[in-house]
């Protein structure tokens, strides 16, 4: 059934592949697709196997030269091996292949170079190869090749009991000087104590005292130690030299395209002093420090010796934390608390200025080199790394409601090189946490990068800039209202760490804050074609602005630009016009309170007041009042022009009835009294259906528009109109249906 | 604000995070601001005008034993955050620790036993006495490390198998005023010696300190403040030759050897500079300006332009070498002459506190 259904869609797609019906049946239910793929995978797969075929039964003595065969071959078996790795079973034929070296030793090279494993490697290919060694038909180079390849792969061995039990077949090699480096890496990596040392050690000795022989007499003396009498110098140089395999990368990137996860695999087989040093100390800094505790004791001078301290490091809940809140030690480096939410909470109780300090001189470090100093960091093994490093510091930050000052002054740097798209979302929730900035500075190192940033990017920055600045300005403000009731208006701070700031400057901040994310919404809203969801960010920025000095306690009231309002007045989606509605209800309701209050709290400028009851005047006439145009409004059109567009009743043609953003509400609203028992002639005559219609809009959700804030609006004379206003839908819509 | 606590719209949060935190504690955290921690974003750039290297007297004032050394080697330059609680008073005890800590580094991964008591390696730490030029610099550390080399009989002594140091010289005073006194600010970080053990070293200053250590690459301005102040020397003691070389971005890169005859560059800069005044010379010593250094690398690009046809602005310079000292773009100084190390430390005290991140 299933299969039919496929089928008959397949032709009804025009699938190009007709043919793999049988293979569609075959698989009964499972869709085409699968099947194609499968199909797909099988026919590449098939060269493949019989490539294999070829190499494990390829004759000795076949030659190489002008062997297109072979060429075709290896060629397939290197893309399928460099693509997505080779099977255990391939490791096993083409090793076998190339150390046999029945078509010379020439492929043996190239053969070696492309044995890379997708999962794991057979022991038993391994033991194969190294007994191959013994027969000594392949030259130097490529046995040097064979144990480096095996150092690489050493990991992925699945076993190695039997290598271990040719342990003294491997050592026979140590006395190869070409060889010796990497078969005492190999030992190194195999030796047991059972293994059997004792007869081992006197080979070596003569072999002279190379770093790799001492580093396996070292491992010797630690299984043995009383047969190794010689003195191991502890100063050895890097070890094993990390031998620059062709294979590593090669090896990493199959593995990453096959999307295996288990770093045990990944990792190669470095010896451990190859770990701790410089392989990627180029990014290093981004690492956490270990949360340890204090290593650098002050001498005890003072009478409190015997004072217990608990390192931060032993602790583990929360209670525990309370409980020794006195005698708590802080970390040696600072920079491990913040992985700790534990240590972060202890941090934000103590509050102390040398710790702080220690910790931003710590993240200012890895910011700057990161993202400044560190030229070349391009990989994307990089940018996952500083993605994460970014996510924990904004997880701190967050957890701490507030920035650090070394992000702060990162951040100043680093907007006038940013490009806006590097790790955008990060970037700008740590500009959002950036304390208030004095008003001298603000336009220099704020708004002058960000503008530019603004007007070159796309839509998603410019919204998400917007989003910033709100949350920027959220959470100034929530800052201003917890602490300017604490002290006196006047917040001015005389530690030398801090700046003074007064009310009024910090009033100026803000207000320019909130001026600079009004020149971005107007023009923006112009270069997007009042793009509605910038829209409806900047709306996000004003329903926080509106409120400043009820919600905040903040005594100033800044009113949107008519860049802002306009947009917002006439947007075609009804959510935009109703939030706008709304903000000004709420500015109405602050500057009203603002007004009652005004000999004790501040001096509303009458700028203001001009601004906010044009806008009130405006938007009551246009949605309500269906007075658009009217002489004394700011939309100011000839009249002459108004009656050549031919537009009926144009005064009336951004009312709630007519706004293209509620017309297809009206026409709902009328369909259903009309349903229910009212004809349209009813309508026109009745002043109830107007009212009835505001309670509709209400109950769809838009308590703005539809009047339940502005009350007094309800006893307008003027609002028999819309009876005529609805009689009008009401004839529309006749006429749509007739015609 | 006292008169707001009745309106309506207070949200209940507020308060209780009014509770929470102490009066008195309060802004410090929240309204930390970089802009007040320290002067970061204006007082913090290279000088523009220097003065003339003056030869000091340097061989009364420091240890010749320890010029010797400062002298002796290429230094490989790092920068250094603030560290905390480091004592001048604390060396010998320093010098323990950091030699254990290599000692315990040395074994990790070959669980080696060591001798217990006797360590191959020996650290000292040394205060360098009169490397200050202002009240504000922290005295310069010395620290070296001798070990006996691999193989060793028992009778041989120890060398020397790397140095390196710490110093703050004329270190910018708002800046270093401005940490609270938990601090000790020596930003330049010089060593010589194995990486193994610079790493080791700075690991160790990391965990005691709470520092970090970044490279130190000496950008253009630097270098050519180098070879306008060396060359200035030239009447005093001989820059011998100045040479530079420079890279410029074309395929395959080119690398350019400029080596200038001494008194010709001598030449060129008396003629770039602007004349000195004369009040000013007897009690404040000379002067020199970024334009004249400008000037200066100016007419060296267009003499160049002259013959090669080649403009050097648009490359690169990465090493300035004279008799007195070399320095490269990558971070790698020698000063030969004692003379004038301290000029030459202020000018890379500048560039090491130019990195703080803070």
């Amino acid at each position: 059934m299933a299969a039919k259904l496929n089928v008959s869609e397949s032709s009804e797609s025009d699938s190009p592949n007709l043919s793999n019906l049988s293979a569609c049946s075959r698989t009964g239910s499972r869709s085409l697709r699968v099947a194609e793929k499968e199909r797909r995978k099988n026919g590449a797969e098939e060269p493949f196997v019989l490539a294999l075929k070829y190499f494990s039964n390829v004759e000795a003595g076949t030659p190489v030269i002008g062997n297109d065969e072979f060429e075709r071959n290896m060629v397939l078996v290197e893309q399928v091996a460099y693509f997505k790795g080779l099977s255990p079973e391939a490791i096993s034929v083409m090793l076998e292949f190339a150390m046999s070296s029945r078509m010379g030793t020439n492929p043996c090279v190239r053969v070696l170079k492309c044995l890379i494993p997708t999962t794991m490697v057979p022991q038993e290919a391994v033991v194969r190869g190294v007994a191959w060694l013994g027969v000594g038909k392949i030259p130097i180079s490529s046995q040097v090749l064979f144990i480096k390849w095996v150092l690489t792969i050493f990991d992925m061995i699945d076993a190695k009991d039997q290598l271990r039990a040719i342990y003294g077949f491997i050592f026979s090699f140590v006395t190869e000087e070409s060889l010796c480096p990497f078969i005492c890496h190999l030992l190194y990596l195999l030796t047991r104590k059972e293994s059997d040392i004792e007869h081992k050690m006197y080979l070596l000795f003569p072999q002279g005292r190379q770093p790799f022989l001492s580093h396996l007499l070292s491992l010797y003396k630690v299984l043995c130690p009383e047969l190794v009498t010689l003195s191991i110098p502890s100063r050895m140089r890097s070890g094993f030299r990390n031998h620059n395999s062709p294979w590593k990368s090669a090896l990493i990137a199959v593995q990453k395209s096959n999307g295996s996860q288990t770093d045990s695999s990944t990792s190669l087989p470095l010896t451990i002093k190859e770990k701790t040093s410089l392989r990627k100390r180029k990014h290093k800094h981004l690492e956490l420090p270990v949360l340890s505790s204090q290593v650098n004791k002050q001498p005890q001078t003072e009478p409190f010796t015997s004072r217990k301290v608990v390192p931060l490091a032993q602790l583990h809940s929360l209670s525990q934390l309370l409980e020794n809140m006195h005698c708590i030690e802080l970390p040696a480096q600072m920079g491990s608390l913040l992985g700790s939410s534990l240590a972060l909470q202890y941090l934000d109780c103590v509050q102390d200025e040398s710790a702080l300090l220690r910790l931003n001189f710590w993240l200012g470090y890895a910011l700057n080199e990161e993202f400044f100093f560190c030229g070349d960091g391009g990989g994307s093994q990089t940018s996952e790394e500083a993605l994460q490093f970014l996510d924990k510091l904004l997880s701190s930050q967050q957890f701490l409601q507030e920035g650090f000052s070394s992000t702060e002054a990162f951040l100043y740097k680093f907007l006038s090189v940013w490009d806006g798209s590097l790790f955008r979302p990060q970037i700008l929730s740590l500009l959002s946490n950036i304390p208030v900035v004095p008003n001298s500075q603000i336009g220099q190192l704020l708004f002058e990068p960000l503008m530019q940033l603004f007007f070159t990017s796309s839509l998603f920055f410019r919204c998400g800039l917007m989003e910033c600045l709100n949350n920027m300005l959220l959470k100034w403000l929530t800052w201003h209202s917890v602490y300017a009731l604490e002290d006196d208006l006047d917040i001015s701070l005389n530690s030398h760490t801090s700046i003074n700031m007064t009310l009024s400057g910090f009033k100026d901040s803000v207000m320019e804050l909130i001026h600079f994310a009004g020149r971005l919404g107007s023009v923006g809203l112009q270069l997007e074609g009042c793009h509605s969801l910038l829209l409806s960010f900047i709306l996000d920025f004003y329903e926080t602005v509106c409120d400043t000095f009820l919600k905040y306690g903040l005594p100033l009231v800044v009113m949107p630009p008519p860049g802002v309002f306009y947009p917002a007045l006439f947007a075609p989606d009804p959510v935009s016009v109703d939030r706008l509605v709304n903000i000004m209800y709420r500015y109405k309701v602050n500057l009203t309170s603002a007004k009652s209050k005004e000999k004790q709290a501040f001096h509303i400028s009458r700028q203001t007041f001009r601004e906010f009851n044009h806008y009130i005047v405006v938007m009551v006439n246009c949605l309500w009042n269906s007075k658009m145009f009217q002489p004394d409004m700011g939309i100011q059109l000839g009249e002459e022009l108004l009656l050549k567009s031919n537009i009926p009743e144009y005064w009336a043609s951004f009312d709630l009835v007519h706004h293209p953003a509620f017309l297809s509400y009206a026409v709902d609203f009328h369909q259903r009294v009309s349903a229910d028992h009212l004809d349209g002639h009813d309508l026109c005559l009745h002043s109830k259906p107007w009212t009835w219609y505001l309670e509709f809009l209400n109950s769809q959700g838009y308590d703005g528009t539809g009047f339940s804030l502005f009350p007094s609006f309800k006893n307008n004379a003027s609002y028999t109109e819309y009876g005529q206003h609805l009689c009008f839908i009401s004839a529309m819509l006749q006429n749509g249906f007739q015609g | 604000m006292e008169q707001l606590s009745n309106s309506l719209a207070r949200t209940p949060l507020n308060s209780v995070v009014v509770k929470r935190r102490s009066k008195t504690k309060s802004f410090r955290q929240s309204y930390r601001s970089c802009l007040g921690l320290t002067p970061a974003l204006t007082a913090r750039r290279l000088s523009k005008s220097r003065k003339a290297p003056k030869s000091h007297y340097i061989t009364e004032k420091v240890n010749p034993e320890h010029l010797a050394l400062l002298l002796k080697s290429e230094w490989k330059l790092s920068y250094v955050t603030p560290l905390y609680q480091f004592r001048h008073t604390q060396l010998k005890s320093y010098s323990r620790q950091l030699s254990a800590f290599i000692a315990a580094e040395k074994q990790q991964g070959f669980a080696v036993e060591v001798d217990g008591s006797q360590s191959n390696f020996r650290v000292s730490f040394s205060v360098v006495q009169g490397m200050t030029e202002t009240e504000d610099d922290a005295e310069t550390v010395l620290i070296q490390i001798h070990s006996k080399p691999l193989f060793a009989k028992q009778s041989e002594a120890q060398r020397s198998v790397w140095s390196g140091w710490l110093t703050c010289v004329n270190g910018n005073s708002d800046y270093l005023c401005s940490l609270p006194k938990d601090f000790i600010c020596l930003p330049l970080f010089g060593s010589s010696g194995s990486e193994v053990l610079t790493t080791l070293v700075q690991s160790w200053f990391q965990k005691m300190f709470d520092c970090c250590f970044g490279p130190l690459e000496m950008n253009n301005t630097c270098l050519q403040w180098l070879a306008a102040l060396w060359t200035n020397c030239h009447p005093e003691s001989s820059i011998q030759h100045l040479k530079m070389i420079w890279t410029l971005p074309v395929v395959p890169p080119l690398q350019i050897t400029y080596t200038v005859n001494p008194k010709d560059a001598w030449k060129l800069w008396s003629s770039v500079r602007k004349d000195p005044c004369e009040e000013n010379k007897e009690e404040e010593g000379v002067s020199i300006d970024i334009e004249d250094v400008m000037r200066f690398m100016q007419g060296l690009k267009s003499h160049f332009y002259r013959h090669f046809r080649l403009d050097l602005s648009a490359g690169c310079l990465k090493q300035v070498s004279t008799a007195l000292g070399s320095a490269t773009f990558s971070g790698r100084v020698k000063i030969s002459n004692s003379q004038y190390i301290l000029s030459t430390l202020t000018l890379l005290t500048e560039c090491a506190l130019f990195k703080m991140p803070v």
